[in-house]
């Protein structure tokens, strides 16, 4: 078995949950719970996903399938049962590539004119494109887009800090800081999926990963709602008004960076969801036309076609419902995670806890 | 019957899909199964693309797929995809996911269900 480096596995947990839109989900923390309340409001998220990260170490090491938490519930609860649980996570993850592209358009308008449909079109045809071509992100690409993203932003929010100090705000009611924290859970949506790496990686170097990239987008995350304190929550790109502060080659910075983020992260969710498809598709679970797969690059291009006309649409109709999507989706996520930690107190996974 | 017939009787069908076996030229890896309930082992060695030589003793591999020994028969006696047993947990991989991605394409080849 190939080893991957940790820090690849590492970088693959947190450049899954890390894309434009969780700028977007940060700015409405913001709103939910001012100042630094909202960085209160992530490590509150934090400390679940940090249990959760033990859950999902266990539940790869007892079956260690690339097919992540769908194997797992399938395996604790029954194929039908596991579909059922599993499908939300993946109806949203679709809407989220849709509420992606939409974003990816509001800041190639506002930096470079172009109109948002245009720029949210080319951003989910081009992904799409490249996928359907047989290309997939590297652990290299992944990691150096990661290490870029979280390491641009993080300076730009300390250099924040470092000019205006730290936020101040009034504490949000009890309900609010409630609501933010469960917001909060959407940042990190997507960090259990390094589980897949399980095939060419040992399941202890996933355990590893996971705790860790917990830590780093809590650390992450805290500090960009730290920073986003001063903006009181008044754009819905607060990232832009950060890369500001830089001057045009920031903004310039920033845009390439997201974009980079964005391909990375929808690539992997394009791909990962085009073979589920495909496989449904053969099963006759879904139209069988989804499950042919291209000899030459070994990709479901009929699925990809299917999900880009989906995702197409997402963009299209997301935009009025682009911020009860990003508190669906962490409700959704929990929803998951909550039943992947029921599954990992059942057979055959029981067993595993017991020895 | 035995994984290691069941094999067989999987390199036969695919030895006499002609374009399917020259579809995979270049391709040249070691595949192992192992049966979870059963302990019984089985692999193959392809090289360019041709199955040359299968076994039934344990062997360093490229790839080795894992799941009990009704699941690997069915899939090599082509009575089902290895797709849907790989997404609901019931087999598991250890290697490369585009070696897997190709052995998928060839059951699903020649198990069209």
């Amino acid at each position: 078995v190939p080893a991957i480096r940790r820090l690849h596995l590492v970088a693959a947990s947190c450049g899954t949950a890390v894309a434009t839109i969780c700028a977007v989900g940060l700015a409405q923390l913001e709103r939910l719970a001012p100042g630094g309340w909202a960085a209160a409001a992530v490590l509150a998220g934090a400390l679940p996903c940090w249990l959760l990260a033990r859950v999902f170490a266990r539940l790869c090491r007892t079956v260690p399938s690339g097919a992540g938490p769908l194997a797992y519930l399938s395996r604790a609860f029954g194929r039908r049962a596991g579909l059922l649980l599993a499908a939300p996570y993946f109806a949203c993850t679709l809407l989220l590539g849709g509420a992606e592209a939409l974003v990816i358009g509001w800041l190639l308008q506002r930096t470079l004119g172009l109109p948002t449909a245009a720029g949210a079109v080319l951003f989910l045809v081009g992904t799409w494109a490249l996928c359907r071509a047989g290309l997939r992100v590297g652990y290299r690409l992944q990691t150096a887009a990661t290490l870029l993203l979280l390491g641009g932003l993080g300076a730009v929010a300390l250099a924040t800090l470092f000019h205006h100090g730290w936020p101040e705000a009034p504490p949000p009611t009890p309900l609010g800081f409630a609501a933010a924290a469960v917001q909060s859970l959407f940042l990190f949506m997507g960090f259990e999926l390094v589980t897949t790496q399980v095939e060419v990686a040992s399941p202890e170097a996933v355990g590893e990963a996971l705790h860790g990239s917990v830590l780093i987008l809590a650390l992450f995350y805290g500090l960009l709602a730290l920073a986003l304190g001063h903006l009181r929550g008044c754009d819905i790109l607060p990232q832009l008004a950060l890369a500001q502060q830089a001057g045009p080659a920031g903004v310039a910075i920033l845009v390439g960076l997201s974009l980079l983020a964005s391909f990375t992260s929808f690539n992997g969710a394009l791909l990962g969801l085009g073979r589920f498809v495909a496989a449904l598709g053969r099963d006759g679970l879904l139209p069988r036309r989804l499950g042919r797969i291209d000899g030459r690059t070994l990709v479901p291009r009929a699925a990809l076609d299917a999900l880009l006309v989906i995702t197409l649409a997402a963009a299209a109709l997301i935009g009025h419902f682009l911020q009860p999507l990003l508190f669906g989706s962490a409700l959704v996520a929990g929803a998951l995670y909550a039943a992947c930690a029921a599954a990992s107190r059942r057979p055959p996974f029981r067993e595993v806890l017991h020895d | 019957m035995s994984l290691l017939q069941s094999l067989m009787g999987f390199a036969v069908e695919y030895h006499a899909r002609a374009e399917l076996v020259a579809e995979q030229r270049g391709w040249s890896r070691t595949i192992a199964l192992a049966a979870d309930d059963t302990g019984e082992t089985a692999g193959a060695r392809v090289d360019d693309g041709r199955i040359v030589e299968l076994y039934d003793d344990r062997r360093p591999s490229d790839v080795t797929i894992r799941s009990d020994a009704a699941t690997l028969r069915e899939i090599l006696e082509l009575k089902r995809s290895a797709n849907e047993p790989y997404l609901f947990g019931e087999l598991t991989v250890q290697g490369s996911e585009a070696d897997f991605l190709r052995l998928d394409y060839i059951t699903g080849c020649l198990c069209p269900r």
